[in-house]
């Protein structure tokens, strides 16, 4: 039964264990629990790098006891945005904690010297990181996995990169070979604690309540993991499948969202990086489907000299780091994943903030005087590795704002009509029309995970559909999702996890939640995150559309000012979140 | 006739870890990875590779030969038997295994010897393991 949460102090360099069996009975776990901690802990008034701000390490009931129950959910006041902070990350993290007996991890404070942190069967142990700050999140893995005593454990390790420690805002955290907390700058909170990384193991064993329908509901959902074909597209071609589709309606945001059409969309396509780049599939811990594509580039460094680097590759960094860049060789592609990937910042907000400085000097707000002599330009693979080198070695004030995002530089530099951001987060790869828009105004997260708008956008090609059942959708998807993150599964599998199955799964571990219990719980923790992103001072209605996207094609067309402006209002109102005129102060 | 579960395709392992979630949940009633007789290991860099390490039913096992106390019982076909209540929790039969494919329990400390049924190999989605028949 879950109850374990587990505090550490930095400052103070101590650990306690908490038993809280109410929080995961009212709140089940993942997402709905770790708001609740959110609430407990994070002052909504403090400085993201400050060490009043907690992070908070959540796992769900189905952690490591179900198929594809992979991801560990964070919260922490975000560095980038101001609000909330929440990011979800696979990898064998969610699988540790659970081995480890440990619900939620808490960490507070600040350590006084840069410091890891050893996790075993709840024991904690503070190490001195002054070895492996300023390693490269590749190089940081490397060395701790060779570290941990734990010999052929399953353990996990979370670290930073030397972005994070520079407390980039849109620094992310690595867990294991190359899942992500990725978005809204956790690398810069671990990183403002002088904590590079975090090692968890553990030797427990969850025995399951009801054994035997603990076995035959794992065993349905096995095989439809791995039989049904329900997850097949995640493992053969993966997300970057989707380089092709969108292409195909126009939505592929392209040279900064000027267009949905990428005119070298065939070569980094999936199908192409699969039959020229790919060389293995991973996955992570407990997940049958196994969507990790990875690809191998070759370089020779001198004659007859060779150096080869696997390279992770998906959907989102094809987009932010190639057709937003306008670059149409995969090689180029991989290249600058490498590098982000290296120095730990979140692919899609490097990739966004790159393309507006390229929109910038090609538009004239900025000049070479501003980039101190280096043109950028859409296109020039060798141009953004130079930009890269630059933030990363810290030359120039120019290269330094980079590294603060796309909204930072706009206010800075200007070319405000053109920085794509909403609520100072860089989108995702979807120009389909106004569904994915809504989804990021309005979603917790501001992003593309909050709810299915993109979805919704391509069912609508051909399909007119009245604007309030569309954004209905969007908002029971997203209060779905809530439950899905706080149980906590992929959302890959979330036509998997519906209600009956949900709640088969939890029955047979002891706990007892029907479908439309599960359904009240995501509707709740839906409206509880606007109110925690409120008391921060955040305001849906408030969110301004980059002024560039009123003069562009999405798949389903222009956008209209007006309609936009009233789904956000439904939105709200379907989700029975107050406007932001009822709010009275802190909830 | 006798079945041998063997790794057929070491290099399809993706690292699931299904086929140890599997025999921890059959065997030991677990949902872990810390009950099984196997091991995948994980080695470091962006997306390693995956060894796996499954006993080897062996004539003459290192394991057994290592047991003081005689817990361990060499079987007709390879392979060993714990007999548990003369096992003393020393460890030295899992030190034996140069494999490293002997298991440890490490709450109930015991090994834990595999049995071959092809459990893992059942739950493995990639055709990494197999279960072979032996004259």
């Amino acid at each position: 039964m879950q109850e374990n949460l587990l505090f550490v102090d930095l400052s103070t360099q101590t650990s306690r264990l908490v038993r809280d069996r109410e929080l995961f009975d009212t709140w089940l776990g993942g997402t709905a629990a770790g708001t609740e901690l959110l609430f407990r802990h994070c002052p909504p008034d403090c400085d993201p790098l400050g060490p009043d701000n907690p992070v908070i390490f959540v796992i769900g009931p189905l952690s490591g006891l179900y198929p594809v129950a992979t991801k560990t959910v964070a919260l922490f006041k975000s560095p980038l945005t101001g609000e909330l902070g929440e990011s979800h990350a696979g990898g064998r993290l969610a699988a540790a904690l659970r081995e480890a007996d440990i619900d939620a991890l808490v960490i507070t404070g600040r350590a006084p010297h840069p410091t890891f942190l050893t996790i075993d069967n709840q024991e904690v142990r503070f190490h001195s990181a002054r070895t492996v700050w300023g390693k490269s999140a590749l190089a940081t893995e490397r060395i701790l996995r060779d570290f941990d005593p734990q010999d052929g454990r399953k353990s996990s390790v979370v670290r930073i990169g030397p972005a994070g420690e520079r407390l980039s805002p849109l620094a992310c955290a690595t867990v294991d070979s190359s899942r992500h907390f990725g978005r809204l700058g956790l690398g810069a909170v671990l990183g403002a604690k002088n904590l590079k990384a975090i090692l968890v193991s553990g030797s427990g064993a969850f025995v399951p309540e009801r054994l035997k329908s603990y076995r035959d509901t794992y065993q349905g959902i096995y095989d439809k993991v791995v039989h049904s074909g329900e997850m097949r597209k995640y493992h053969d071609l993966g997300t970057a499948g989707n380089i092709l589709t969108l292409n195909a309606i126009r939505g592929l945001p392209t040279r900064n969202f000027s267009q949905g059409y990428f005119e070298g969309a065939e070569a980094l396509s999936g199908e192409s990086f699969a039959r020229d780049w790919l060389v293995q599939h991973t996955a992570c811990a407990h997940c049958q489907c196994g969507c990790i594509h990875v690809a191998e580039i070759r370089e020779e460094f001198k004659p007859y000299h060779y150096r080869t680097t696997k390279v992770p590759y998906d959907y989102e960094l094809i987009y932010a780091l190639g057709t937003q860049l306008s670059l149409g060789s995969p090689e180029d592609v991989l290249r600058l994943i490498l590098a982000v990937e290296k120095e730990g910042w979140d692919a899609m907000s490097m990739g966004c903030t790159l393309a507006w400085a390229s929109e910038a000097f090609l538009s004239g707000v900025i000049g070479l005087d501003v980039t101190e002599g280096l043109p950028i330009q859409f296109g020039d693979a060798g141009g953004y590795l130079e930009v890269l080198h630059r933030i990363r070695t810290g030359a120039g004030q120019f290269y330094r704002d980079l590294e603060r995002g796309t909204a930072h530089c706009a206010a800075v530099y200007g070319g405000e009509r053109f920085a794509m951001h909403f609520g100072r987060v860089e989108p995702a790869g979807y120009l389909t029309g106004e569904n994915a828009l809504l989804t990021w105004i309005v979603g917790v997260r501001h992003s593309h995970l909050d709810d299915g708008g993109y979805g919704i956008d391509q069912k609508l090609l051909g399909k007119p559909q009245p604007l309030r059942e569309q954004v209905a959708a969007q908002v029971k998807d997203a209060q779905w999702r809530m439950v899905t993150n706080s149980l906590v599964t992929c959302l890959f599998a979330r036509s998997i996890y519906d209600g009956e199955t949900t709640a088969a799964a939890l029955a047979a571990l002891g706990i007892s939640r029907t479908p439309e219990e599960l359904r009240r719980l995501g509707e709740e923790t839906l409206r509880r995150k606007h109110a925690w992103k409120r008391a921060c001072g955040f305001s849906p209605e408030k969110v301004t559309i980059p002024e560039k996207l009123f003069s562009v094609q999405t798949s389903n067309g222009p956008l209209d000012r007006e309609r936009m402006a009233e789904r956000v209002r439904l939105y709200l109102e379907l989700a029975d979140i107050a406007p932001a005129s009822q709010e009275t102060g802190t909830p | 006739m006798s079945k041998r579960l063997t790794v057929a395709n070491r290099d399809q392992c993706v690292g699931c870890f299904s086929c140890m979630y599997a025999c921890s949940r059959t065997f030991r009633r677990a949902g872990s990875t810390n009950k099984a007789a196997l091991r995948v290991r994980v080695y470091s860099g962006v997306e390693g590779a995956f060894s796996l390490r499954t006993c080897l039913r062996c004539a003459e096992p290192d394991c057994a030969a290592a047991c003081p106390a005689g817990a361990l019982v060499v079987q007709p076909q390879g392979g060993v038997r714990l007999e548990r209540e003369r096992c003393i929790s020393c460890g030295a039969c899992v030190r034996a295994c140069v494999l490293k494919a002997l298991q440890w329990d490490e709450e109930e400390r015991i090994p834990l010897p595999c049995v071959h049924c092809g459990t893992c190999a059942r739950f493995c989605p990639n055709n990494v393991l197999t279960l072979t028949e032996e004259a």
